[in-house]
């Protein structure tokens, strides 16, 4: 093999897990502070593919700047679906019957987005057409899609802002204090219900705007989600449930592992690598790759 | 929130979880129910709404003509029911479907992996099953009660072949590589395995790549890749998935690959994916199918483009249409509702006039012991700017081919 070929499965590789580790920042976060599962995760990405296609459609948004514009929409979003549904089954009370609800409600959210969009937008799939969807840079031997780039960079920035968010913030700080000890972080006057509403929105906003990075090359169909839920959560217990820098480490791990299973088995069994890799680190490391920072933001 | 408003709210959260298919609706009881259990959710929920348009349309015609005439005019009633996305959700739908009221005869369903486990309940429970599904297993089980109206995926394989080596050479561009790239369904599957076991070699062609997957794709670099560095004239491609499928066009035109794509399919000639990925990169694309309208079928197409606002029709919904009329035929015959006597009838058949066998080329229906129609031959269809057209065989296409690099 020529080093230029092992480096364009690598860059592929890298290029797919940016997309996946933006999906799975969001999921993480949600974990990080509130403990709830969202099973419905991979359908609220759907729905940012569907609003950034509509932005593109019905206002000519391009959609590397529609998947930034999906996210006020989904903060508000997510801070209704919260607020309606999921605050009566997190803050208080037995766990253990506090984890069955929560798990029952958001895979029941998620069958019946699924569902509605099906009934509602049609199975029919749908693309936004650009132009760099299929056009690559060629960097010497390398090809590099250049919708895969951008939504790579745009996946950085992102992240980055999250981080930033997080790290930097007043209300980063007491996102990260309502995860970290939500009783002592009551005692500060942060309201730990309010934080879980604000971790949900920015949870979801998120993973819309991952949706929308991955509608410029990737088509939009209701049933979206099953493509990738499984390997957001693989990437979020991967990084180490509820870090967001590991979920972040962990979709990135996803893309590359996908890739370069390809140079040792066969294309059918291209996922076979991801869960091998996966059951190895947790071999090694139980708590995942940041557990030292497992279930904090 | 108020008791009345939990109510409401549990009640449409309910309506919505249910699968797309809904309760059946009241019929008389000399009606004749044909069970159509076809994905209507899921990955494949578009193949089986186009499956559900063309049977529609047979039932609504059948019934506006006066019904089943040998019946006293009875009318056909349609039951639907959601195979979903696994063979598992299939299975149960089927068997759903089978067992809450007498079905006269069942259609479906779609994808070979879930008809294969369809037709195990429909055998067991002795309803006759009409398929378009390609797997040559479908019909080496010795089911007596299973109906493959397609060419099966082998014979389809060592047809398709010799249509385009014979196509290839009439254009002086004989064809010396092939590559072989597609996801691990069934039909694909059977339609690969020939090619790579024996097919090829005989006719001297070299296989340069051979690339299956298991759906999803998560991106189609290294098999374009592949294709780009060995340069096969041509490219046998079965991605029955459409995400999958759009990311290899779209990377086979990224990466500028210049070949000449066979797809294995109707999957290929759906209307989304001019919507896709435009009619450029389609153009001379071609694919294999098991019907396509033929040359005198204008009219049948003008009236399922009116009454469904698709573009065009394709093989899922005429072969749900063929289906319907041969299963109101077969009744005509046993003279009755029974499944055994619509079965033995269908065992029987031979049909050379009517919707069903001018929409099944050759335009004769008759089915061997093991259940699968005899003389069926597979049809090329072409994409020619953004429609596609019949162009092989010749005295049935709608349009020439065309054949270039």
């Amino acid at each position: 093999m020529v080093a230029s070929e092992l480096t364009q499965y690598v860059v592929t590789g890298l290029l797919v897990g940016g997309v996946y580790a933006l999906m799975s920042i969001g999921l993480a976060l949600i974990f990080g502070v509130m403990r709830v599962v969202n099973f419905a995760q991979g359908d609220f990405m759907m729905l940012g593919m569907y609003l950034t296609y509509y932005y593109a459609v019905v206002l000519g948004i391009d959609p590397l700047v529609g998947a930034l514009v999906t996210i006020p929409p989904f903060f508000v979003i997510g801070l209704l679906v919260h607020r309606v549904f999921l605050a009566r089954v997190t803050g208080g009370g037995d766990p253990n019957r506090e984890m069955d609800a929560q798990l029952i409600l958001t895979l029941g959210m998620s069958l019946i987005i699924t569902n509605a969009t099906t009934m509602i937008l049609s199975p029919m799939p749908r693309a936004i057409r650009t132009t760099y969807a299929t056009r690559a840079f060629a960097v010497g031997p390398l090809l590099l899609n250049q919708a895969r780039t951008y939504a790579f960079f745009m996946a950085l920035l992102l992240a980055a802002a999250v981080y930033v968010f997080l790290t930097r913030t007043d209300l980063g700080k007491a996102l990260r204090a309502a995860a970290d000890d939500p009783e002592a972080a009551s005692y500060q006057a942060i309201n730990v219900r309010a934080m879980h509403g604000v971790a949900f929105g920015v949870g979801i906003a998120l993973v819309a705007a991952a949706g929308g990075l991955l509608a410029t090359y990737y088509p939009i169909e209701p049933n979206a989600a099953v493509n990738f839920i499984v390997l957001m959560f693989v990437a979020v217990v991967l990084g180490g449930l509820g870090s967001i820098p590991g979920a972040f480490v962990g979709g990135l791990a996803i893309g590359l592992v996908q890739s370069l299973t390809l140079l040792v088995l066969p294309l059918q069994l291209q996922n076979v690598g991801v869960f091998v890799a996966f059951l190895l680190v947790l071999y090694v490391r139980p708590q995942g790759l940041f557990g030292r920072r497992a279930r904090t933001v | 929130m108020s008791l009345l408003a939990r109510a409401v709210t549990l009640a449409l959260a309910l309506l919505l979880a249910l699968p797309v298919a809904g309760p059946p609706p009241a019929v008389a009881v000399d009606d004749l129910k044909i069970a159509l259990v076809v994905p209507l959710s899921g990955r494949w929920a578009r193949q089986g709404q186009l499956k559900k348009m063309g049977a529609e349309m047979a039932i609504e015609e059948i019934n506006s003509q006066g019904g089943i005439k040998a019946l006293g005019g009875a009318k056909i009633v349609l039951r639907e029911a959601d195979a979903g996305d696994s063979v598992e959700k299939a299975v149960s739908a089927a068997q759903r479907v089978l067992t809450r009221e007498k079905i006269s005869a069942g259609i479906g369903s779609w994808l070979s992996s879930f008809t294969l486990g369809v037709t195990e309940v429909a055998e067991r429970l002795q309803v006759p099953w009409l398929t378009l599904s390609y797997a040559d297993s479908i019909t080496e089980r010795g089911f007596k009660y299973t109906f493959q109206t397609s060419p099966v995926s082998s014979a389809q394989a060592e047809q398709a072949l010799d249509l385009v080596v014979e196509l290839a050479k009439r254009n002086n561009q004989p064809i010396r590589k092939a590559a072989l790239i597609g996801d691990n369904t069934a039909a694909t599957v059977f339609f690969f395995k020939p090619l790579r076991e024996k097919l090829l070699q005989a006719k001297g062609i070299e296989l340069v790549v051979d690339e299956v997957w298991t759906p999803p794709l998560p991106d189609a670099t290294s098999i374009v890749q592949k294709l780009r560095a060995t340069q096969p004239d041509l490219v046998f491609y079965g991605a029955t998935n459409f995400p999958d499928s759009i990311q290899v066009l779209q990377k086979v035109k990224e990466f500028g690959v210049k070949t000449h794509i066979q797809g294995v399919g109707a999957w290929l000639v759906t209307p989304e994916y001019v919507k896709t990925v435009g009619k450029e990169l389609l153009d001379n694309i071609q694919t294999v199918v098991a019907a396509h309208p033929l040359k005198g079928q204008e009219e049948l197409v003008k009236k399922f483009v009116q009454r469904t606002g698709e573009p065009f029709m394709t093989q899922d919904p005429l072969c749900s249409y063929a289906h319907v009329w041969l299963i109101k035929e077969a009744a005509e015959q046993a003279k009755s509702t029974d499944p055994k006597a619509i079965r033995d009838a269908l065992a029987k058949i031979d049909l050379t006039t009517g919707p069903a066998a001018s929409t099944l080329s050759p335009g004769r229906i008759r089915f061997d012991e093991r259940g699968r129609r005899i003389g069926a031959v597979p049809l090329i269809v072409q994409w020619q700017n953004g429609e596609p057209f019949t162009v092989v065989p010749v005295n049935l296409a709608t349009r020439p081919v065309v054949w270039h690099k």
